[in-house]
């Protein structure tokens, strides 16, 4: 309960003015009350309700601390954790190579970053991953809803209708092979018009409306629960041209990238970004690497990037 | 670490009033007295000197005294034992030997005690641990290990191996040494797979790997009030000795910390810096109060596009960590996977700087493929 009053999340204003008037600790908040805060301080009493719940929230008393729940952190043994990436699937491409090198395919709770060159095939796997991902569990899918946040406006609907059409028709044949009674269960439900109303589908025309969407989309993915994965197309697109602030951008992009990370975690899906590439001139030759190369750092796990040739 | 040698008597303190509540010099508190590099951090909860005057502090201040005080502008108890206390008595009409015995007290309770160096010595020598990292050439190049009560950094372009590093020593530590760890994971990189592969390379009993997973804890913190809660949660565990899962607690890995703070830092406030400072101060109260090692990853960022790499969070949080490595992999392209990195000491208050070891990565065994260099810094 010694939580410092600089470590809680407050408004600066009122931290200061918190720090000036001589509280230390998140005790001594408690203690004063509201009445005796907003006195102090010089503030409204809703406001001071307001900051000791805050402060309420961050420090729980110590009987909820010691009978062991505390909400706040996500906290396991690394046991657990084990346990539960074992028993976790991943999203197949239905392409083998790059299902082996990515370990199974598309690792869900971790950002995977896709880059190439402009025509390369970068949304086409994209949107075969929306399609991908709704394949019912008796098939080897996760049976999941898709988000598609375009920002390039390259999303052909009826490029996904071709895709959906044939792993309707693989799944079928499938079925048909084995003739089980959840596959033929499955296959009702599995049909064109569910796979594309269970794609949703966002357009962002610049970064504002980016970070906006993302920002908002816990929201949007704690009312749709099943949702398994989430496609940024053209993540870097929005922030390559126009920006005059480059300290700006790395803040921006890093607060993104936090918060995707945060998605993919918390909601238990894959977040899969596309990339493109960049010239980077050296001394002798110049290199094709991903753009804006800080980002980088943001695709802790599996970060494939992935030189993709034409079929 | 300067080791200042101060004879102090016994006596002459029990004349300052300066003597601990169980009579014992404290000294941990030394740490607060000297300021040490940029950063000069409390030692421990006994040093909290902007306290406010409340009624019941200490016997003999009583409600009306507070009254009479604030009346004169004194608030907290730092303006109370700076200010001239005749001058006190005369202007709120106190009694001055009932205003210097409750200054009396209020020193004793909130003020740090001085230690002999021999003292502080010994302590260290009792107290302090080093852990293996689970690579003798890592180890060689931090002077055998990991030093308990002092933070270590880690820091390297992405894909250097940061992670699988920390992983490492995690391992390590708790195969070899069968302590627990606790491991902040900020990037959710941290993957129970790839450390349950490190483990079976290195232990061949499938019951000591299992318990091995068992002892490492892992807490999600996706930013930095998150990090901030759970370092404190560790730290009122850790000061309440609650034997529970946790058992004895030796090293704290946070990979990393610049993620949850980059996004603050720049722009016009100086938020950024501020709690970035905040959770400075956490980690080496932590380390040095509680004999823990503490390993943080950092980015590395360049002046320009051609400018040698330097470590991400700018020159405040340079003064942080004890010991710096860092990490770049050896001609890695797209076209050859390599697990070849190379570690060099940036920073350390032991080894001469510009050491460079070769590391490989890859099943977090030992081989080095070629002798470590030895290439001598200015």
């Amino acid at each position: 309960m010694q939580r410092e009053v600089g470590s809680l999340p407050l408004a600066p204003a009122l931290r200061a003015k918190l720090v000036a008037a001589g509280f230390q600790t998140a005790q001594e908040l408690l203690e004063t009350g509201p009445c005796g805060l907003s006195k102090e301080l010089g503030i409204s009493k809703e406001e001071a309700l307001e900051a000791l719940q805050v402060v309420r929230q961050e420090c729980p008393g110590d009987v909820a601390r010691t009978a062991g729940g505390s909400g706040i952190t996500r906290k396991c043994t690394a046991l657990e954790l084990l346990e539960e990436e074992q028993a976790q699937g991943s999203i197949i491409t239905f392409c083998s190579a790059l299902d082996s090198i990515l370990g199974g395919g598309v690792q869900l709770t971790k950002i995977t970053e896709i880059c190439g060159a402009p025509g390369v095939g970068k949304t086409q796997l994209c949107m075969q991953l929306a399609v991908d991902v709704q394949i019912p569990e008796c098939f080897g899918g996760v049976a999941g809803e898709a988000v598609f946040i375009d920002t390039e406006g390259s999303f052909m609907v009826d490029r996904v209708v071709d895709i959906a059409t044939a792993c309707v028709q693989h799944c079928q044949l499938i079925a048909e092979a084995h003739q089980e009674e959840d596959h033929l269960k499955a296959l009702e439900t599995f049909s064109l018009e569910s796979i594309l109303s269970h794609i949703y589908y966002f357009r962002c025309r610049d970064y504002i409306e980016l970070l906006a969407q993302v920002y908002l989309l816990p929201d949007f993915l704690s009312e749709h629960s099943k949702v398994r994965l989430v496609v940024v197309d053209g993540i870097a697109f929005p922030f390559r041209h126009d920006f005059e602030d480059l300290s700006l951008r790395t803040r921006l992009l890093n607060g993104l990238a936090q918060q995707l990370i945060i998605i993919a975690h918390d909601h238990k899906s894959a977040v899969v970004l596309t990339n493109q590439m960049t010239t980077r001139i050296g001394q002798n030759q110049s290199t094709l690497v991903p753009a804006l190369v800080s980002w980088l750092p943001r695709c802790a796990a599996s970060s494939c990037h992935s030189k993709c040739r034409r079929y | 670490m300067g080791i200042r040698s101060l004879a102090v008597s016994r006596s002459r303190l029990q004349d300052l009033g300066l003597f601990g509540p169980k009579g014992r010099l404290n000294p941990h508190c030394l740490l607060s007295s000297w300021p040490c590099g940029a950063v000069s951090w409390g030692g421990g909860g006994g040093a909290e000197d902007m306290v406010v005057l409340r009624a019941g502090l200490c016997p003999g201040l009583t409600e009306e005294m507070i009254q009479l005080l604030r009346a004169n502008g004194i608030r907290t108890v730092v303006d109370f034992v700076s200010s001239d206390l005749e001058e006190v008595a005369q202007k709120c009409s106190l009694s001055y030997k009932a205003l210097v015995a409750v200054r009396r007290v209020l020193l004793a309770q909130f003020s740090a005690f001085p230690t002999n160096g021999a003292d502080l010595y010994e302590e260290l020598k009792s107290s302090t641990a080093i852990l293996p990292t689970g690579s003798p050439s890592l180890d060689q190049l931090l002077d055998s290990g990991l030093y308990t009560g002092e933070v270590t950094e880690l820091m390297g372009a992405p894909g250097s191996g940061k992670t699988q590093v920390c992983l490492g020593i995690a391992a390590s530590v708790s195969l070899g040494l069968k302590q627990h760890v606790l491991f902040l994971d900020s990037t959710g990189g941290f993957t129970a797979s790839r450390l349950y592969q490190i483990l079976r390379a290195r232990a061949e009993d499938g019951e000591e790997q299992l318990e091995a997973l068992q002892r490492i804890q892992v807490v999600r913190v996706f930013n930095i009030y998150e990090m901030l809660s759970a370092l404190q949660e560790l730290r009122d565990r850790l000061s309440q000795q609650v034997v529970s899962s946790m058992g004895p607690l030796k090293i704290v890995v946070i990979d990393s910390v610049s993620a949850v703070i980059y996004p603050l830092l720049g722009g016009k406030h100086s938020e950024g810096l501020a709690i970035m400072m905040q959770l400075a101060r956490e980690l080496k109260t932590l380390a040095k109060e509680f004999s823990l090692a503490v390993v943080v990853t950092n980015q590395v960022t360049r002046e320009s596009s051609t400018g040698p790499l330097k470590p991400a969070l700018g020159r405040s949080w340079s003064f942080v960590p004890s010991t710096r490595v860092l990490l770049e992999s050896k001609e890695a392209t797209w076209e050859k996977a390599t697990t070849q990195r190379v570690a060099s000491l940036a920073k350390s208050s032991r080894q001469p700087t510009g050491i460079q070891v070769e590391l490989d990565i890859g099943n977090g065994d030992v081989q080095e493929l070629s002798p470590a260099t030895l290439t001598q810094g200015l």
